[in-house]
C-alpha cells in the first residue's frame, strides 16, 4: 500500500550534535539516522563532524572515523571494504550506494545525511531488516536447474551464451536497488523488487538452465513482475553499474514471446 | 515488510522523506498524474459536447468558463498533460517493444525532454492559437 509518511513509530526526531574533533582545520558534517532498540524511543538524526585531514575518502571511511574517534555505539555493517560483498549498503546523500566505493566529495550538499537502506525495518542505526529481501532471492531459485543428466565434467556453454550473462552476474545483493523502488517501497511483500528479478532473468537467459518455462510460471501475476512501472531508480544506484529495469523489461518480453 | 507490519515494533526507515529524486522519477509520477488528469478531463469533453447540442445559452456558460484565467489556466496544464503524456506514453511504447534508452544517462535525459517538450510544445500550441 503507498504510505507517503513514515508510521508514528518511525517519525525521525532532532538527535545530538556532536563537537567538532580538537585541532581540526577542515571538518566536514554528516548526519547519521540513529535507533536504538534499547531506548525505546524514536529514530533520530545526529550530526558528526569529520577531520577531512584524518579521514579516508570513502563514505565508509566516516563512518569507521565516527565510531573509532567520536562515537562508538554507532552501529552498520561492512565488510570487504572494496564493493564485493554489498554489505555496507545504506542511503547517502539521498541516493542508495555502498559506503566503501562511494566518496564522500561526490556527494553534493554541505551535510551529507546517511540513513539506512529505506522503506525496511530497521534492527539498529544503519542496520535494516533484510528477510524479506533474502526470501524473495530464494523465490527466485538462483541455481542451475536440469532434466538432462548431469555431463561426465562441466556443463558446457558457448562463449557467446556466455556473454548473455555479462551485466547480471556482477550483482553482489547489496540490496540498493530494490530499496530504492518506489514500487518495492508499497508493495514489497507482494513485488519481488529488482534485485530478486535481474536474478531471475541472470538463469532464464542461461543456456544451460532447462526450467525456463517453469521459473516464467513462478514469475506469472499481478504483482511479482509487473509491478515495475520502470521509475529507474534501480539503474540510477546500482553501485556495480547493472540495470535491472533492462532485466525485468526483458523478462517481460519473455513473458509475452511464450504466448504468441 | 518482514512479516506483518502492525505487530512489528521496528520503525520502518525513511524513503521518501530522504530520497533525491531523479529525473526519471519525476517521470514517472509525472505520468501517473497526467494519465489521472486526462481521464477527468474526458468528463469535461463530455460536458463541453454537451452544452454544445443544448444550445447557445448553455454554449455561453462554457465559453465564460474557458475564458475565465481559472479556466485558461487549467487549459494551459492539460495542454501540457497532453503532451507530456503523449511523449512520455511512445518512450514506454519503446521502451517495451525495441527496449532502447535503459541506461541512466539516456532515460535521464529523455525524461528531461519529455518535460521540456511538454512546456515548449504547449507555449508554442497556444501562441499560435492567439493568433486567430
Amino acid at each position: 500500500m503507498v504510505q507517503l509518511t513514515l508510521p508514528k513509530n518511525s517519525v525521525i526526531g532532532k538527535g545530538k550534535t556532536w563537537p567538532k574533533p580538537d585541532g581540526a582545520k577542515k571538518t566536514k558534517a554528516f548526519r547519521v539516522y540513529r535507533y536504538s532498540p534499547e531506548q525505546g524511543s524514536n529514530p533520530r538524526w545526529d550530526t558528526y563532524h569529520v577531520d577531512t585531514s584524518k579521514c579516508g575518502p570513502m563514505v565508509l571511511d566516516v563512518l569507521l572515523y565516527i565510531k573509532n574517534k567520536i562515537d562508538p555505539t554507532l552501529a552498520f555493517r561492512r565488510s570487504c571494504r572494496e564493493g564485493v560483498c554489498g554489505s555496507c549498503a545504506m542511503n547517502i546523500g539521498g541516493h542508495n550506494s555502498i559506503a566503501c566505493t562511494k566518496g564522500w566529495d561526490e556527494v553534493a550538499g554541505r551535510t551529507i545525511t546517511i540513513a539506512p537502506l529505506p522503506s525496511l525495518p530497521v534492527v539498529r542505526d544503519l542496520i535494516p531488516d533484510l528477510t524479506n529481501f533474502y526470501a524473495q532471492h530464494a523465490y527466485v531459485q538462483p541455481f542451475l536447474k536440469t532434466d538432462t543428466p548431469a555431463p561426465e565434467r562441466e556443463w558446457k556453454q558457448t562463449p557467446e551464451d556466455r556473454e548473455q550473462l555479462d551485466g547480471l552476474y556482477e550483482c553482489i545483493l547489496c540490496a540498493c536497488c530494490s530499496t530504492s523502488c518506489p514500487s518495492y517501497w508499497w508493495n514489497g511483500d507482494k513485488y519481488l523488487g529488482p534485485a530478486a528479478l535481474l536474478q531471475a532473468y541472470r538463469w532464464l537467459i542461461d543456456s544451460r538452465d532447462e526450467a525456463t518455462g517453469e521459473r516464467l510460471d513462478d514469475l506469472e501475476d499481478p504483482f511479482k513482475l509487473y509491478r515495475c512501472h520502470t521509475i529507474m531508480n534501480c539503474a540510477q544506484v546500482c553501485p556495480k553499474g547493472l540495470n535491472p529495469a533492462k532485466a525485468i523489461a526483458n523478462v517481460k518480453h519473455m513473458m509475452v514471446e511464450r504466448v504468441v | 515488510m518482514a512479516g506483518s507490519r502492525a505487530k512489528d515494533t521496528r520503525p520502518l526507515s525513511p524513503h521518501l522523506q530522504i530520497w533525491d529524486w531523479h529525473a526519471t522519477m519525476y517521470a514517472s509520477i509525472f505520468h501517473r498524474l497526467t494519465g489521472v488528469g486526462l481521464y477527468g478531463g474526458a468528463f469535461l469533453i463530455g460536458a463541453w459536447l454537451v452544452a454544445l447540442a443544448m444550445g447557445p445559452e448553455a454554449y455561453h456558460v462554457i465559453e465564460l468558463i474557458a475564458f475565465s484565467l481559472p479556466g485558461q489556466l487549467l487549459l494551459f496544464a492539460w495542454t501540457m498533460a497532453v503532451l507530456f503524456h503523449l511523449a512520455n506514453g511512445l518512450r514506454h511504447l519503446i521502451w517495451d517493444g525495441p527496449g532502447v534508452g535503459f541506461s541512466p544517462k539516456v532515460a535521464s535525459l529523455w525524461s528531461l525532454f519529455n518535460m521540456a517538450f511538454a512546456i515548449v510544445g504547449a507555449a508554442i500550441i497556444w501562441s499560435l492559437a492567439s493568433f486567430y
